[in-house]
């Protein structure tokens, strides 16, 4: 039992409690918001003063190593910027800032513990921790959509999680254990007495796993939550799930079929279902964005299309694969983050997320108009921005696996894309403006978007800064 | 003839997919939390059985402790899930999911 | 194995029939009136009290529904406990100390609720 190796979360949860409990007995709610921002100092401090760690602890349950420390550091930064966005926003529900701010850092916390962990029923515990935080937070405003986003997200979230652990129950069944490097060694001596495909049931496991995490990151057939969830939802909220909910999701799916499933006879099958569900994600993501009028539903379906995008790293097994993987998570995290902070800002003045009301916004506010375009060109993947070094990187991972039919259909992917991310800046920069009253924004929301932006540029000019702690952290991977 | 791990086996993959079937059939949100319950009930008696048949002899009691595991969560789960329909039916008189459609596209 | 099943069997064949003859003793024995019944009183449910008024499928107030969020967690949680218990002289003073804070992470939930008034019936 080492408690040092788990004190970013004790922390972490530790603030959360901190914040339920002051907000019961203080009336200046805004100190609630100061607490959480600057209480996340600690876990991050934690976090890089555990950087080279690399040990195992709590009989296995908890894995400290330099992967699981990149992904806690991500899913930090994103929870401290999304904090940083709300303060405007809290004002919709200023009674209950306390319990907003608290769900999300427990949410913050179990999205940590997922990358964190070397065993199923941890893998389970910080799952539905992370996303029972999440059915609260999506639900939080007081209007019919957000109730209904947050009723179909629980409902579909309970089913693919039952999926999840009728999955996990075969896996265990079939090598009799649930810590994944004891797995390794039972499909390993499967392997090897020839009898891997005797039974079936670790096949029908392993596919309930992918359909389990599947809805976790969006993909195809799991995404149809996406969209209404996404309009819904607050938007500080929807940023949130769209950027750290995937980005454990894609941890998990590392760390357990790397570790577990790693073995070269299976992992050629997985690769080829996650690049099919890869393409099949981009295509559907990418065509139905097109017809969308909302901008919160249109990048919901834009995140469909990224979760393909980060399935053809999945499918191109090796380090080149995941090492791309790692940077495109921090890529995308920062110019999706980017966009919804703007989003944000101009949906607290204007009232609407429907692109036509975003007309003329260039000349109304010329700095937010300009980050949300930057970073949809983020998202396209052109360069300066971050995006195309994120693409470059994992297209290149899927050429050297000789996966070039893929590589096309996300290229193709990558120009249908422009038209629906260009035409928001079209809207905002060719047409005339409604009216010429600015967009007002708080010092900590500009923070917050100076920083999404900046580091999408810095990023996209020096991308080495972060891919050299993806290749450390994906280091230990056999 | 003697009850084997694959009567346990049949009877929870019967029971998961009555729930699944009820999870995505049925109308009114409360049933719908009651069928995940049933599939998660069906995953424990899976856990539990391969626990015991596979594991007799050892004091692991790894898929013992997991239903326990899920049981609770479940429990966290239903509350929450209960709380949403109920904001959801103060909204609008009705627990129908079917009308539940503001968003579409 | 499967033999052990013959006493539920044999249980059933019971529950089934003790019942059936007790009814059909009673359709037997009993003595039928020949007058007339005007108010229905004698068909009625019970045959004395209070006529029940309306349906009794009535919708409970939502307040109970807070009761019952609270009571399953906190229900659920003694599921820990148990273990705890049973294993509670090998685990030493660091098991008690890790099952004071799991319930002191409750009673902050518990002061939480108290706090916001789910307790007060308004």
């Amino acid at each position: 039992m080492n408690f040092w190796l788990l004190s970013p979360e004790l922390s972490l949860v530790g603030i959360a409690l901190t914040v339920i409990l002051l907000d019961l007995f203080i009336q200046q709610k805004k100190v609630l918001a100061a607490i959480s921002v600057f209480g996340l100092i600690i876990p991050i401090a934690f976090t890089i003063a555990l950087w080279g760690e690399n040990q195992a602890s709590f009989s296995g349950m908890l894995v400290v190593d330099n992967f699981s420390l990149f992904f806690k550091f991500l899913i930090l930064g994103i929870t401290s910027l999304v904090i940083l966005s709300s303060m405007d926003y809290a004002r919709k529900f200023a009674r209950f800032q306390g319990e907003y701010y608290a769900l999300i850092l427990l949410s913050a916390g179990g999205l940590m513990l997922m990358g964190s962990t070397g065993e199923l029923i941890s893998i389970y515990i910080a799952l539905e921790l992370a996303s029972i935080s999440l059915y609260a937070l999506v639900s939080f405003l007081k209007d019919p959509k957000s109730s209904e986003a947050g009723l179909k997200y629980m409902i579909l979230g309970a089913i693919s999680s039952a999926v999840l652990l009728l999955g996990m129950a075969f896996v265990f069944g079939i090598t009799g254990t649930t810590h994944l490097d004891q797995i390794a060694d039972k499909v390993g001596a499967l392997v090897s007495g020839g009898q891997l495909w005797d039974s079936p049931a670790l096949l029908f496991g392993i596919v309930l796993l992918i359909a389990g995490f599947g809805f976790k990151i969006a993909s195809v057939p799991f995404q149809m939550w996406v969209p209404d969830v996404y309009e819904g939802a607050p938007t500080p909220i929807t940023a949130f799930l769209s950027v750290a909910s995937k980005a454990a999701g894609i941890a998990v799916i590392l760390r357990v079929f790397y570790t577990a499933f790693g073995i070269a006879e299976i992992s050629a099958d997985w690769a080829m279902i996650f690049a099919v569900l890869g393409a099949i994600s981009m295509t559907i993501g990418n065509v139905v964005a097109i017809a969308q009028s909302n901008i919160k539903r249109m990048l919901g379906y834009s995140s469909i299309a990224h979760a393909g995008f980060l399935m053809v790293g999945l499918a191109a097994i090796g380090t080149l694969g995941q090492s791309g993987v790692l940077f495109f998570l921090a890529g995308y995290a920062l110019a999706n983050l980017g966009a919804f902070i703007a989003i944000i800002a101009i949906s607290n003045k204007i009232g609407s997320d429907e692109i036509a009301d975003y007309s003329g916004m260039a000349r109304r506010s010329p700095v937010i108009s300009f980050a949300l375009a930057f970073s949809l060109i983020s998202l396209i993947g052109i360069p300066p921005a971050v995006g195309f070094m994120a693409k470059f990187f994992i297209f290149n991972a899927a050429i050297q696996q000789d996966l070039l039919w893929l590589v096309l259909i996300a290229a193709l992917n990558s120009v249908i894309s422009a038209y629906y991310y260009l035409r928001v800046v079209k809207v905002m920069y060719v047409n005339e403006p409604t009216s010429e009253e600015p967009i007002p924004s708080s010092i900590p929301l500009r923070i917050s978007l100076a920083i999404a932006s900046i580091g999408v540029l810095v990023l996209g000019v020096y991308p080495w800064l972060v891919l050299r702690l993806a290749e450390n952290a994906v280091a230990m991977f056999p | 003839m003697s009850l084997g791990i694959e009567h346990y086996l049949i009877l929870s993959a019967i029971l998961f997919s009555i729930g699944l079937y009820g999870a995505l059939a049925k109308r009114n949100a409360v049933v719908i939390l009651m069928c995940i319950e049933i599939m998660l009930n069906a995953v424990n008696i899976a856990m539990v059985a391969f626990s015991r048949y596979l594991m007799p002899d050892t004091v692991v009691l790894t898929g013992q402790v997991f239903a326990i595991f899920i049981m609770t969560v479940a429990a966290a789960e239903a509350a929450v899930g209960l709380a949403i329909i109920i904001t959801i039916y103060r909204n609008r008189r009705s627990v129908d999911v079917e009308q539940a459609d503001l968003m579409r596209g | 194995m499967l033999a052990d099943y013959g006493y539920i069997a044999l249980l059933l064949i019971a529950a089934i029939t003790v019942p059936a003859l007790i009814l059909l003793l009673a359709k037997v024995v009993a003595y039928k009136s020949k007058r007339p019944d005007p108010d229905n009183v004698k068909s009625s449910t019970y045959e004395c009290g209070m006529q029940t008024i309306g349906s009794s499928w009535v919708q409970f107030n939502f307040r109970y529904y807070f009761y019952a969020l609270l009571f399953v967690i906190f229900d659920i949680e003694t599921v820990f406990l148990y273990p705890w218990a049973v294993y509670f002289r090998q685990l030493k003073f660091f098991g008690f100390i890790e099952m004071l804070i799991f319930i002191l992470i409750l009673v902050v939930g518990l002061v939480y609720a108290w706090r916001k008034g789910v307790m007060e019936w308004k």
